[in-house]
């Protein structure tokens, strides 16, 4: 239980480090833009802006003829959905229908226009989420055309939820749509032991490094980033898990040379060439292709007729010399 | 007893790549050039292992679209022709070589092969699931399923009852193809999200894999790393880690076996390098230059500059290797039996292509690898996941982590700037099929066929293969193709049911198309 509390300790350390480690983003540009109102009551949380922004382009809406050639843009429905990427990140897309929007216009006037649209980030780990209960939330505010984002949580081991919503100039959030609920996964061990499979400390240190392929020694806390710089990962049908080719220099050139060799005889005739009988075409014709070496060949070709009452021997003599 | 037990596993998957309204379609060459280079040469040594007596053990998925195609008699006669075609190639290169000894040799080197695959191919009926049947039938091999068109089921969470579709669909035609459920399954590209483990029991599955953090991040803390299963939480459904070492070995690019100078060059092959006119007839009828399988090259070094290949050298190399591993499994096992007071389980997954095709010497390897561990040795020993579990009944319960073997671990290889945009049309899908199922439950006709077809079109379009091509960014139209074609068949036929209005012809020419899953029953989606 000694080994167990120390562990327990440590991890609170880190956990109480996080937000510091948070902060130091401040200046990196991936966390530039902020909204005050969001993260001002919650400390240890600020809203991030993801790097990876990426919004889909819709697609043509076609008429609808027997098959159409490319997929609808939408589903006439109002939905968000929120994805895991990784521990790190979360992917989320979603869909208003018009009336929806239309609706809100309506019932917000001039608001609606002056609204920031607003992806509102809850951390919901260990609770359920009843709109009002999240254990802290971070604001992302998106552009008019989006339908998806990622979202950087830095947050592994935790559960998370998104209501698409409106800040309207006077402060006041409105949720147009809720996703579902997601946890990202840890990206290092977890802190919780079953103490009837215990094991102490070092030992699982040993395990863990070596399950990771990375000798005995490896500190428990790098595992997971070694592992990521080994980079093997499966690579699937199109590429090899191998080795790529070289390039050394952009321009280059190649030449190299064959032979033809043909003929005609008889079609009943036997022929060889350098003592290796070859099959005729139907007509008596013949066609013989060889790599050439550098190297002088001289091709005896000999034509044999079928009653073997004659013989022509033809003697073909090339070089190839490759300067 | 032995120190420790090792568990190889080949994970045999390719999409479902079949088309009849063409005379000739590049991608069904992965089909063929898999038969030819991996699955021929597998089954080769595994026939040459039972008849000299040697005891083996190894595990291998064939995915449900992979024994569909071979299972096809359709893309069977294409093989046949595509395996004459090289046949003659390669006659025809003996000949072009008479003047150069070692070019010579290889041709007749890739004569003997591709005759000798057409010979297998041929005696096991033209379908090579006879042939893995029959050595899982000797308790040599066990077969194990994965997701019906290899969806990463991740990404599927938020349809669980695709995930569902997936597994009783793959776990059905198993059943149908070996006559017994199957105990265990490949997770497509080992991607597991906590909570799937219970589809998987609800199939009668045993056991699945994950990579090392699947395990290691699980929790509670697993005891034993990855060096021994767990149960899963809540379902008992057992979780096999990777172990990263014995992959590092053959995987590597930079310290795995098959980067040897010694071993032959992937990226030279005749249908590069070779007289146009001369290659035509054996490369894409475009004039699309592609690889023959017939490669003259070893790696020779780091740079452009390549020698011939001599098969000699690269036997004695795999035959090296092989010990190699071995006595590395030896340690490893060794160390790790004192450090846990008992014998660890080292499972190491592999792609199948990586043997053969990517790693021409992979099946060789093999082979020495099970001769030596059979013969030169008592410290390690063989084992399949069943056996192991039978004779280890009693393992943690923990829950694992989410996790994939694919880039960086998790999702983003499936989930990022090109590929995201599928994921809004697939979700819409599958809601729209588990509309279906509800609203149609024990269809008959007509109906039941439009039923039936929608949820294999759903299931094409969710293969994780699109997706991966896709995020590589090369490449990429055939894998949009079948993106949008899977889903707009879909869409169609959702769109003709629910207004009663299915066109019989149309979804005659689909299902003739699509035709894999004779059996599926549309109500696995709920």
């Amino acid at each position: 239980m000694k080994i167990l509390n120390k562990v327990k300790e440590k991890i609170k350390k880190i956990m109480r480090a996080k937000p510091v480690s948070l902060k130091t983003k401040k200046n990196k540009p991936a966390s530039a833009e902020r909204t005050p109102s969001s993260n001002r009551d919650i400390p240890g949380f600020q809203e991030t802006i993801a790097v990876n922004t990426k919004f889909s382009h819709p697609e043509d809406m076609r008429a609808r003829s027997v098959m159409p050639q490319e997929l609808p843009s939408c589903y006439e429905q109002d939905k968000i959905i929120l994805q895991v990427r990784d521990p790190r990140w979360l992917h989320t897309y979603w869909e208003l229908r018009n009336q929806t929007i239309e609706g809100l216009k309506n019932k917000l006037g001039d608001d609606f226009y002056r609204a920031k649209k607003i992806l509102r980030v809850y951390d919901v780990t260990n609770i359920v989420f009843n709109g009002f209960n999240a254990n802290s939330f971070f604001d992302i505010q998106y552009n008019d055309f989006a339908n998806s984002w990622y979202i950087d949580t830095a947050g592994p081991g935790r559960s998370w939820c998104v209501d698409l919503g409106l800040m309207l100039t006077d402060g006041r959030f409105i949720t147009i749509l809720r996703s579902n609920v997601v946890s990202t996964p840890l990206d290092s061990p977890s802190w919780i032991t079953d103490e009837e499979w215990m094991i102490p400390e070092d030992i699982f240190a040993r395990l863990y490094g070596m399950g990771f392929g990375l000798g005995k020694s490896s500190p428990v806390g790098r595992g997971w980033q070694q592992r990521l710089k080994q980079g093997l990962f499966s690579s699937g049908i199109s590429s090899s898990p191998v080795r790529k080719e070289v390039k050394e220099r952009s321009f280059w050139m190649k030449v190299d040379c064959e032979l033809i060799v043909y003929g005609a005889t008889e079609p009943d005739a036997k022929v060889t060439v350098q003592g290796q009988p070859i099959n005729l075409r139907p007509d008596g014709t013949f066609t013989l292709r060889y790599y050439l070496p550098d190297s002088k060949q001289v091709i005896p070709v000999k034509a044999t007729s079928a009653d073997k009452l004659e013989e022509r021997t033809i003697t073909p003599i090339v070089t190839r010399e490759t300067r | 007893m032995p120190k420790g037990y090792l568990c190889l596993v080949l994970h045999g998957h390719l999409p479902f790549v079949r088309h009849p309204e063409h005379e000739d379609f590049l991608e069904e060459d992965w089909l063929y050039e898999a038969i030819t280079e991996t699955y021929v040469p597998l089954i080769t040594v595994f026939e040459g292992l039972v008849a000299d007596g040697i005891d083996f053990r190894i595990t291998m998925t064939l995915s449900p679209t992979l024994i569909s195609m071979l299972s096809d008699s359709l893309l069977q006669e294409r093989y046949l022709k595509h395996i004459n075609k090289l046949i003659e190639l390669s006659q025809k290169e003996m000949e072009r070589t008479r003047w150069q000894e070692s070019f010579r040799r290889l041709a007749e080197m890739y004569f003997s092969r591709f005759s000798h695959a057409r010979d297998i191919f041929q005696k096991y009926n033209c379908n090579l699931v006879n042939a893995f049947k029959k050595f899982q039938d000797l308790g040599k091999l066990e077969i194990i399923t994965c997701g019906a068109t290899h969806g990463f089921f991740p990404l599927m969470d938020v349809c669980r009852d695709s995930v569902r579709a997936q597994v009783k669909v793959a776990a059905n035609h198993y059943e149908s193809v070996f006559g017994r459920r199957p105990r265990g399954i490949w997770l497509p590209e080992c991607g597991f999200c906590p909570g799937h483990d219970e589809i998987l029991r609800e199939a009668g599955i045993r056991y699945f894999f994950t990579d090392s953090h699947g395990l290691l991040h699980g929790t509670p803390r697993p005891k034993y790393g990855v060096f021994a299963p767990v149960y899963c939480k809540g379902t008992g459904v057992a979780a096999f880690g990777r172990d990263l070492e014995s992959s590092k070995q053959v995987w590597s690019s930079i310290e795995g076996y098959p980067g040897d100078y010694n071993y032959r060059e992937f990226y030279r092959d005749i249908g590069f390098d070779l007289e146009f006119d001369y290659i035509k007839p054996y490369i894409h009828p475009d004039g699309v230059r592609i690889n023959t399988g017939i490669k003259y090259y070893r790696i020779t070094g780091s740079g452009n500059h390549k020698e011939p290949y001599v098969a000699e050298w690269a036997r004695d190399r795999a035959a090296d290797h092989a010990g190699n591993f071995m006595f590395n499994r030896q340690k490893q096992a060794s160390y790790l039996n004192d450090l846990m007071g008992k014998p660890p389980i080292i499972v190491s997954p592999y792609d199948a292509e990586l043997f053969g095709h990517w790693w021409y010497e992979g099946p060789m390897w093999l082979d020495f690898l099970f001769r030596k561990v059979a013969c030169d040795q008592n410290e390690i020993r063989m084992i399949t996941p069943s056996e192991y579990l039978a004779e280890n009944p009693r393992n943690q319960v923990i829950t694992p982590s989410l996790s994939s073997w694919g880039y960086k671990g998790y999702s983003e290889m499936w989930l990022q700037g090109p590929n995201d945009w599928i994921y809004r049309h697939l979700h819409a899908a599958s809601e729209r099929m588990s509309e279906l199922v509800r609203s149609f439950p024990g269809a008959e006709g007509l109906l039941r066929r439009a039923l039936n077809q929608a949820l294999r079109e759903l299931l094409l379009a969710q293969s994780s293969d699109w997706a991966f091509i896709l995020g590589t960014g090369t490449h990429t139209s055939y894998a949009v193709r079948r993106t949008k074609d899977h889903l707009l068949r879909f869409n169609r036929i959702y769109e003709d049911i629910k207004s009663n209005n299915i066109n019989e012809n149309w979804l005659s020419d689909i299902e003739y198309k699509d035709n894999l899953f004779p059996n599926i029953d549309y109500q696995v989606h709920q």
